[in-house]
């Protein structure tokens, strides 16, 4: 400001908390909350959080040969999904990205639901258990889903439910529109929402200091009036913590919070990415070291509450599962092209009843 | 044997070259480990082994570019199965020879969306096409040899039928209406009409009055009083005005609609007008019009009256710029200084090119035709 501007006060002044509960050593750097003594949920946290790994790998080795389609892994950002979706009710919606498939896992979408959608089949999306009965698919454009979630929570407050919507995004969608639009409808009309942005510092080939000029994604959320917090996303405890009060403020009718989870992205940006061509291995090397896996089973060892043995039969275990799960999905039958129809409006609108019988009989043709 | 096909790797890729093998004839592998790098348009990419086993046979070396769907490895083994080269489908499919490439004998035409489009607007019939894309697809380039071929439609514009619609009932349109297509869709496309109504009290006619003759003598009255209405408009070239009468007479037969022209009207004998027009409205029903007889008219006379109707917008063939239609003689009650009295009215709807012709060209031209029929015999 120039000094002759006028007679400047503070309008207001606002801060952006930062939480964080475990180094990357997994030792306690603040009181732990209480979730951090459950051993029986820090057990499934882990274990989901293993699952999303050896997941991973696997979906990468099926595109590889042809067996899945574009996949977008989470390597290296397992405690944000785990974290969030651990937080969650039943009764709450998730409304999810295109990397978020562990959090759908957590809610009770299967394996080879998953391994069906991402191979192009419209059934890995008709899910059955309760808790995602409701959830949203995932949303593969970027961002738009943050109206969507809004929309959700609009809902859920004018029906007088006792829930709210975890909406979760990435870096890249804090700068599009939609995603100002849904803060600012979040905070106006108080609704029951918790927005996570996985900070994993690349929206593709865009590094976050070339994203934004802000100094935190958190603060974005200031703008619509809404709470913000910054949270360690490779600490599980504290995305587990920072949702879970959030969740909490949104049932109370306090309204919307913005999240921030700074963690980061160890893989390419999807199988179809080579991000070699625009980051430095040594930064990654650097980053690698700040697994959330590592920090969190390193708490629980020190705890007292997981072994080396283990950690062995979890990993074998997974391996079963996931293999059993890729074996029912190389079975399972083709689908027709019909399928597209079907899955898309609850009732087929009638300029599509035409299209949907011409891929009938072609398929039958 | 079990053959594992080279896969689309990134996002419609369609080739890449391989830059190292993992493993060599003869090695047990498990699946997942690494097989072989390859590099593409997008990256350096490690595939994995699809699946546990020893592998036979190595199908490509070092620097060799494979394309998506060739055989990378194969097996060994009893199980004739290969994986598949696209996501879609099954993904363990039957026997390596109809799993590498879809058969391109299914009878489906196969062409992006954009190119069944542009086929439609360009008339082309897609399943008379050898496409030169991948499997037979169709590209925009393969519809240029099709240009020169016949237009499957009557006229130059695409479908109005939905391309899943029921296909039975349709009748190829016969010359005689698809020369009636394309003429009043290029009326509609080139001109602006503009239509005027008015009516002649022809009480005055005696019983047996040839009506037709009538009007031949009463446009030929209209176009000596008003000339702007007989003739040729060309947005290019402009106006063109004819002396003459070239009279256009529209017949109806059953194939459809024909216009023999009636040569230079005003100088066949009032005498001789009857059986002129009779010989060309019979020979137009016999179809044995010569080519000369359907052209060149310089205005046209609708006379739809002696079947049914009133007023009428007649639809002008460019490039004439006038139409006369003549409706149904009615008797009427009409007005006078001693009450009203019974009048034969002749409805009358005149169509004209508002591009070359004013409304009070068309008004004096009609004003004219109507004296004329007023006239006693």
């Amino acid at each position: 400001m120039q000094p002759n501007a006028g007679r400047d006060t503070v309008a207001a002044t606002f801060e952006v908390r930062r939480r964080q509960y475990l180094d990357e050593d997994g030792n306690a750097v603040a009181d732990l909350p209480a979730a951090a003594r459950d051993q029986t949920l820090l057990r499934r946290i882990y274990r989901f959080m293993s699952l999303s790994r050896a997941l991973d790998a696997k979906f990468v080795s099926l595109q590889r040969t042809g067996r899945s389609g574009t996949y977008a892994p989470a390597y290296g950002q397992e405690a944000v999904p785990i974290g969030l979706a651990s937080a969650m009710r039943e009764t709450d919606v998730l409304v999810p990205s295109y990397r978020e498939g562990s959090a759908q896992l957590w809610r009770g979408v299967e394996i080879a639901d998953l391994l069906q959608y991402f191979a192009g089949s419209e059934r890995g999306q008709a899910w059955s258990a309760p808790a995602v009965r409701r959830d949203l698919p995932i949303c593969i454009t970027v961002g738009n889903q943050a109206l969507h979630a809004a929309g959700v929570a609009a809902a859920l407050k004018y029906r007088g439910e006792d829930a709210a919507a975890v909406c979760v995004f990435g870096d890249g969608a804090t700068s599009k529109g939609d995603v100002y639009a849904a803060i600012n409808v979040a905070g106006a009309w108080a609704l029951p929402v918790v927005f996570v942005v996985t900070n994993n510092q690349w929206a593709i080939s865009t590094p976050r200091n070339r994203q934004s000029a802000a100094e935190t994604l958190a603060q974005k959320g200031m703008a619509g009036g809404i709470a913000v917090l910054q949270v360690d996303g490779n600490d599980v405890l504290a995305v587990h913590d920072a949702v879970s009060e959030a969740l909490a403020r949104a049932r109370a009718g306090d309204g919307a919070t913005f999240i921030e989870c700074v963690t980061y992205r160890l893989q390419d940006h999807n199988t179809a990415d080579d991000s070699t061509r625009y980051r430095d291995p040594a930064e990654v090397e650097q980053h690698r070291a700040r697994c959330p896996l590592r920090r969190l089973r390193a708490y629980m060892q020190l705890s007292g509450m997981w072994s080396d043995e283990e950690e062995q039969a979890m990993v074998r275990q997974i391996a079963q599962e996931i293999d059993g799960a890729v074996e029912r999905h190389l079975d399972a039958a083709g689908e027709g092209a019909q399928a597209m129809f079907d899955h898309l409006h609850a009732e087929l609108p009638a300029a599509y009843r035409g299209q949907r019988a011409e891929a009938v009989r072609r398929d039958h043709g | 044997m079990k053959a594992f096909l080279f896969p689309d790797l990134g996002e419609g890729l369609h080739e890449a070259q391989i830059v190292e093998w993992h493993v060599a004839e003869g090695d047990e592998v498990a699946a997942d480990e690494p097989l072989l790098s390859v590099e593409t348009d997008k990256a350096v990419t490690e595939v994995p082994a699809p699946w546990k086993g020893r592998i036979a046979k190595l199908c490509a070396a070092v620097g060799d570019t494979i394309q998506v769907g060739d055989v990378v490895v194969r097996y060994e083994g009893d199980d004739e199965v290969a994986t598949a080269a696209a996501t879609t489908g099954r993904h363990r499919a039957g026997p390596v020879e109809t799993a590498v490439r879809p058969s391109a004998a299914t009878g489906r035409v196969r062409a992006m969306p954009a190119v069944r489009i542009l086929a439609a607007e360009l008339g082309i019939d897609l399943a008379g096409i050898a496409g030169s894309g991948p499997d037979g697809t169709v590209l925009a380039r393969d519809l240029a040899g099709a240009l020169s071929r016949p237009r499957r439609g009557a006229t130059d514009l695409p479908s109005t039928v939905p391309e899943n619609a029921d296909d039975s009932g349709w009748q190829p349109l016969s010359g005689v209406r698809r020369s009636m297509a394309r003429n009043m869709e290029r009326s509609r496309a080139e001109i602006a009409p503009a239509t005027v109504h008015e009516e002649a009290d022809v009480s005055a006619w005696a019983r047996r009055t040839d009506v037709t003759a009538r009007l031949v003598r009463a446009l030929l009255a209209g176009i000596a009083a008003e000339p702007a209405l007989n003739g040729w408009f060309d947005a290019v070239r402009g106006r063109r005005l004819h002396e003459a009468l070239h009279l256009g007479v529209a017949v109806d037969i059953a194939d459809g609609l024909v216009v023999p022209v009636l040569r230079d009207a005003g100088a066949v004998d009032a005498r001789h007008l009857r059986s002129a027009l009779d010989r060309l409205v019979e020979a137009a029903r016999q179809r044995s019009l010569a080519p000369g007889e359907l052209a060149g008219a310089t205005m046209t006379l609708t006379n739809y009256g002696m079947i049914a109707g009133l007023h009428a917008t007649p639809v002008v063939i460019p490039p004439q710029i006038a139409i006369l239609g003549s409706g149904r003689i009615a008797d009427r009650l009409k007005p006078a200084a001693d009450g009203p009295r019974a009048a034969r009215i002749l409805p009358l709807s005149l169509t004209y090119d508002h591009r070359c012709v004013t409304g009070g060209e068309a008004a004096r031209f009609l004003r004219a035709v109507i004296a004329s029929l007023e006239a006693a015999d």
